[in-house]
């Protein structure tokens, strides 16, 4: 028995309902929960329902929106094929969407996430600041669309070639090369990101000398750092956060909080140049 | 004013409270949550300004696995409405942006451990066989959690938030501008927590490109955007050519 178009197209709506009850516990696991009742409601009578639902209330968390509707859509084919009495257990369903996650997710959230949303947001921010309506207004119009179409699309493929779409994205390989394409984009838009976004202004960093011979004035940032590299510092702040995250596990909330201590140890060293 | 609060505080609701993404994913961001907060305020010209301000430093925002590092989804539409209120301008808006967007952190934390009793609530009636209770466990109690979490603290800021702007013009220059130095400095937090979960090291050239192709020649992120675009289909092209071969092709 085939699930109809309809039933199909709800599932991939509620998908989108994974993070109404977002929780540290199971996190998209009610959500999913609730996005498959309509398919378990259409392929067993109603005395096994709940039975069949209690595979997706486990731990569960993908990017759900752009990517990551690929899993169920897969698992609609799967579940098809279980109602029909194939040899599928739920725990093969739950393996599947279980493996699938991570990588999804990240292919997922590269797209929406480093790529999409900063080239949406850097150029609407431009104009809302300019004072031209066109700025939100292109922001959520358009993040939605793409959202959409790549969600359905993405949904879709999955429940069209069912299984063989984990046969072929896991063994042959490819997620990691579509992974690596996504994430070159992704880091060279965050790259670019990098430039005009984070602001250290350490102009106001001048040491005058004056001898016999005349004053000599040192300033850090026009005379040292924009004269080695433009855009030097900015890198080096970057490039400094991501060492601290990665090479020493440093978590981003107390990343947070060495920020305000590096911006306010900045404000005491002006203090004590006597610029207040 | 009673009816503006009460508005302001859903919308506030709903950038946590996430009934569908079909609608609300954008309400994440700033531009739009205050956006929307500035219609209801009757100042949309002024409230997308501001809202554009107060999402500059979270552009390179990044969530995963229910971690954030800032908290837009409370500093957009409480920050847009505060300013609006109190009429601060849009400098000072992305100050205040950064302050509620860091200490607010702890209200998102809050939001996401309080809601690990619905899965369980939600789990007891799917046992007994209720499928309807669990699904309402899916989508009540936890606008209730964001509704008193964020909602409340809105309404009282549209409500009692007025006298703000003049005891923000006492604030000291030192504490202005320490917030601006975090706030130039908070989007290298998104930029590493990104470059820290793709966790590629042999592609990290590809990060200094963009920088360079922005930095030394000047090109706007649709231009970085499509090159990079390029980049990628050419090596991903290259690599299934190699593999093909590796694996004797189509033969």
């Amino acid at each position: 028995m085939a699930l109809s178009k309809k039933t199909l197209v709800k599932n991939w709506l509620l998908t989108y309902s994974s993070e109404t009850c977002y929780n540290y516990e199971r996190l998209q696991g009610l959500g999913n929960t609730n996005a498959f009742v309509p398919v378990i409601r259409e392929l067993y009578p109603e005395d096994k329902q709940a039975e069949e639902l209690k595979k997706y209330l486990v731990f569960y968390n993908t990017e759900p929106s752009w990517m990551g509707t690929i899993i169920n859509g897969i698992t609609c084919a799967m579940e098809e094929k279980r109602a029909e009495g194939a040899d599928i257990s739920a725990d093969d369903i739950m393996l599947m969407r279980s493996s699938l996650m991570g990588p999804m997710a990240g292919i997922g959230d590269t797209v929406s996430q480093s790529i999409a949303y900063p080239i949406l947001a850097g150029i609407c921010i431009q104009l809302a600041l300019a004072g031209n309506f066109a700025g939100p207004i292109i922001f959520d119009v358009g993040y939605k669309i793409l959202q959409l179409t790549c969600g359905y699309n993405m949904y879709m493929l999955g429940y069209k070639k069912g299984r063989d779409a984990i046969v072929d994205l896991l063994q042959s390989g490819i997620i990691n090369r579509v992974l690596d394409a996504v994430s070159i984009v992704g880091l060279m838009v965050v790259g670019c990101m990098t430039v005009g976004n984070v602001k250290v202004d350490l102009s106001w960093l001048e040491f005058d000398w004056t001898n016999e011979l005349g004053t000599v004035s040192l300033n850090l940032q026009t005379g040292v750092f924009d004269a080695l590299l433009p855009g030097l510092l900015p890198l080096l702040v970057v490039l400094g956060t991501w060492a601290l995250l990665s090479k020493k596990q440093v978590k981003p909330l107390t990343m947070v909080l060495i920020i305000f201590l590096v911006g306010f140890a900045l404000v005491g060293i002006k203090a004590l140049m006597g610029l207040y | 004013m009673i009816v503006q609060a009460i508005l302001v505080a859903l919308i506030t609701t709903c950038c946590t409270w996430w009934f569908s993404h079909v609608v609300t994913r954008t309400w994440l961001y700033p531009l739009w949550s205050g956006f929307l907060v500035g219609l209801v305020l009757g100042k949309p010209v002024e409230g997308m300004m501001i809202a554009a301000a107060i999402n500059l430093p979270y552009v390179g925002f990044i969530t995963a696995g229910g971690s954030m590092p800032g908290n837009p989804q409370f500093a957009g539409p409480v920050g847009t409405a505060l300013a609006l209120v109190s009429g601060l301008d849009v400098n000072s808006a992305t100050t205040v942006g950064v302050i509620l967007g860091s200490v607010t952190i702890m209200v998102w934390t809050a939001y996401m451990s309080i809601n690990t009793l619905w899965v369980h609530m939600a789990e007891d009636f799917l046992n007994k066989g209720n499928i309807r209770a669990m699904r309402m466990c899916n989508y009540i109690p936890s606008f209730f959690v964001s509704f008193i979490l964020n909602g409340i603290p809105a309404m009282l800021v549209v409500l009692y938030g007025a006298p703000f702007g003049e005891w923000f013009q006492t604030f000291p220059q030192w504490i202005v501008d320490g917030f601006g130095i975090v706030g130039g400095l908070m989007p290298a937090l998104g930029i590493a927590m990104l470059l820290q979960y793709l966790n590629k090291p042999k592609l990290m050239p590809f990060f200094f490109l963009g920088f360079a192709l922005a930095e030394f020649m000047g090109l706007t992120t649709m231009m970085v955007t499509f090159i990079a675009a390029l980049v990628a289909i050419l090596l991903y092209n290259y690599q299934s050519d190699s593999t093909k071969k590796l694996t004797g092709g189509e033969a």
